[in-house]
């Protein structure tokens, strides 16, 4: 019985890592791109490859790793978010307001993700209940929370526990371990009925609710844990800073959705991979940085970085047509 | 047809106009109006109102091309950045050969629709997503313009276009007047052209449409040229209406134009609505903004009252159908 047992489990375990191996062939090209421009990196920046050098630039990297993965869990059903810059300036004045008060740092974080899965599941309940578009249901949210997080704190202010700041955005990668945390987190949500549930609502909705998947629920659940994801970003982002700055987030609306397209995810829902959003975020953030250390002034960056994501976006689509 | 066919056909005809998504946001606007002013003092006295349409024509006409272009099924995340390039380049193209300052503005309109052209090209040939596409072009576009303004403002010295800013024929803005010139052109061109039926056709069902023979790349190009075109000339008039302009100039034309679009009852998903529904939206949007001023809240405040009411609007006319 055992010697049965044994062999199905390797029988598994290899269909397992087929399947696995499988769903990273749309994103090869992108894990050589990113390597060479890891490779790029390191050239120019010798430090990258000691303790606090990579620590500094997997911070640089961890918030919009976080949006990126936001925006693609909304993405993979079929949705997408515009308030993420404003969910992100909102857990930073949340954290900047609340850690060095009464609550403290444990009492502040968990207000941030509270209120990150609120505000989600919110969100999440008005579009998937109420059917109203995606897009025009965040774009307005947008108004709502940036207004909550001027509220919240109207100028730049605020501070956070130097400690924290320390641990988060200091010499050591604690935030390359959160980082892992969160993606096997990831794996093990995916596991779940509501995770299961989350590519068959994206990609076909219709025939997912018709054979009894809990459409419903997996995009609401979606919209919530996209919540976390984003004021967890702006916990951090307070935590770079030192204090809190209710727009500090703006900018990471349009490069979530940059990072998660430049992934391989698609717009129509159930296309693409976390691993690809999350090379994706990686890419942006390498160009950035290297385009930083090349003395590419900001109208330089600009244009390159329009470019390269249309070509980015562009390329696979004439590799498909040829084929 | 009996008479009596006749009256019915005219009553059931009159009370699908009635029930229009157009028509219901009218109503709305109509509604807020006369509850305004009896609330608000001075909010219902002709200058008020006349000012509110005229900051609602700029509006209007950047939702014109959103209007195209979300009901071919895509969408223009760089409206705002075209608007800025439009009020921001104007003075670079003055001739002095030219007093009467024609030859900038269509030097100006002929550059911002080259640029939804290539918005177009990107869409139909590159293949790239339209929000992806626009927001390139928008980062693009903000490069480009720290070349051209280097963050200062520029000033206008051109008749034309402060003529379009200020003048007032006949008591009416000038800026309304092309509003209406632009309302009843796209009306056309949208309702009553092989052109427009291509457009419903191609957002409806783009593989269907394809099929059916529609050039879906120039009728796509053509969708992102007019949007650029109709940015550019809201760039002039708001050049002309504020005297300088400056980078960010453009930026609330982005959010205004698709929640214009969305809150006059087009499907954000394409292939359904109509501009008849953005002129309200448009006028609806300054509304609820000027109302928002007179409540005297904080800009926290104000910004969440925003988003409620466009929020609690979208649910008359924004939702889609029931799965079944």
């Amino acid at each position: 019985m055992s010697h049965a047992s044994v062999s199905s489990t390797a029988r598994f375990g290899s269909l397992y890592w087929a399947i696995q191996a499988k769903r990273n062939i749309g994103v090869r090209g992108l894990f050589v791109v990113v390597l060479a421009f890891m490779v790029a990196y390191g050239f120019l920046f010798h430090g990258l490859f000691t303790g606090s050098g990579f620590a500094k630039f997997t911070q640089s990297w961890f918030p919009l790793a976080l949006v990126a993965m936001a925006q693609a869990i909304l993405m993979l059903t079929g949705g997408i978010s515009l308030a993420i810059g404003a969910l992100v300036s909102l857990g930073a004045v949340l954290a900047a307001t609340t850690m060095t008060g009464p609550l403290g740092v444990a009492g502040g974080a968990a207000l941030v993700s509270l209120v990150g899965l609120g505000i989600g599941a919110v969100t999440g309940v008005i579009v998937v209940k109420l059917r109203l578009p995606a897009i025009v249901v965040t774009l307005a949210g947008s108004f709502i929370i940036a207004g909550a997080a001027l509220l919240v704190l109207p100028r730049p202010g605020g501070a956070i526990p130097p400690w924290l700041s320390d641990l988060l955005a200091g010499n050591t990668p604690a935030a390359f371990g959160v980082l892992v945390v969160v993606v096997l987190l990831w794996k093990l949500y995916l596991a779940t009925p509501l995770g299961l549930s989350l590519y068959a609502a994206g990609e076909n909705p219709v025939g997912a609710y018709r054979s009894g998947v809990p459409v419903d629920a997996a995009r609401i659940a979606a919209y919530a844990i996209s919540g976390l994801l984003c004021t967890g970003a702006g916990l951090f982002v307070a935590a770079q800073t030192g204090s809190g700055d209710p727009i500090i987030g703006n900018s990471f609306t349009l490069n979530s959705i940059a990072a998660a397209v430049l992934g391989g995810i698609g717009f129509l829902g159930g296309q693409g991979t976390m691993r690809g959003a999350l090379a994706g975020s990686l890419l942006l953030s390498l160009m950035i940085s290297v385009m930083f250390f090349l003395g590419f002034t900001p109208v330089a960056q600009y244009v390159a970085q329009g470019l390269i994501i249309i070509g980015a976006v562009a390329i696979p689509q004439f590799r498909m047509r040829a084929r | 047809m009996s008479i009596r066919d006749a009256a019915f056909l005219s009553r059931s005809r009159l009370l699908a106009i009635v029930t229009s998504r157009p028509f219901l946001t009218f109503a709305i606007v109509a509604l807020v109006w006369i509850v305004a002013s009896f609330v608000t003092r001075g909010f219902g006295a002709y200058g008020h109102l006349r000012y509110l349409v005229e900051l609602a024509a700029v509006i209007g006409i950047v939702a014109a091309g959103q209007t195209f272009v979300v009901i071919a099924g895509g969408i223009d995340l760089s409206v705002a950045a075209i608007v800025t390039v439009a009020a921001v380049g104007l003075p670079l193209f003055a001739i002095d050969a030219d007093p009467t300052g024609l030859t900038p503005i269509l030097a100006v309109l002929a550059m911002t629709t080259a640029i939804g052209l290539v918005n177009g090209l990107g869409v139909a040939l590159l293949r790239v997503h339209p929000m992806i596409m626009t927001l390139a072009m928008a980062t693009f576009l903000q490069g480009l313009l720290i070349i051209i303004a280097g963050g200062s403002a520029v000033t206008a010295a051109n008749p034309l276009v402060s003529w379009v800013g200020n003048a007032r024929p006949f008591g009416i803005p000038a800026g309304i007047l092309v509003w209406v010139v632009v309302s009843i052109v796209v009306l056309v061109v949208m309702h009553a052209t092989p052109f427009g039926a291509r457009l419903f056709a191609m957002g409806a069902g783009p593989l269907a449409a394809k099929l059916s023979g529609v050039p879906i790349a120039s009728t796509t190009m053509a969708v992102y040229g007019i949007s650029g075109f109709m940015s550019g000339l809201a760039g002039i008039i708001v050049l002309g209406m504020n005297g300088q302009g400056y980078v960010g100039i453009g930026d609330p034309y982005l959010l205004a134009s698709i929640a214009a679009v969305v809150l006059g009852g087009t499907s954000i998903l394409g292939g359904l609505g109509t501009y008849a529904g953005s002129i309200p939206g448009a006028i609806l949007l300054v509304t609820i903004t000027a109302l928002i001023t007179v409540v005297n809240a904080s800009p926290g405040w104000r910004s969440i009252l925003f988003g409620t009411l466009i929020l609690a609007l979208l649910l008359l006319s924004g939702r889609e159908a029931a799965r079944r």
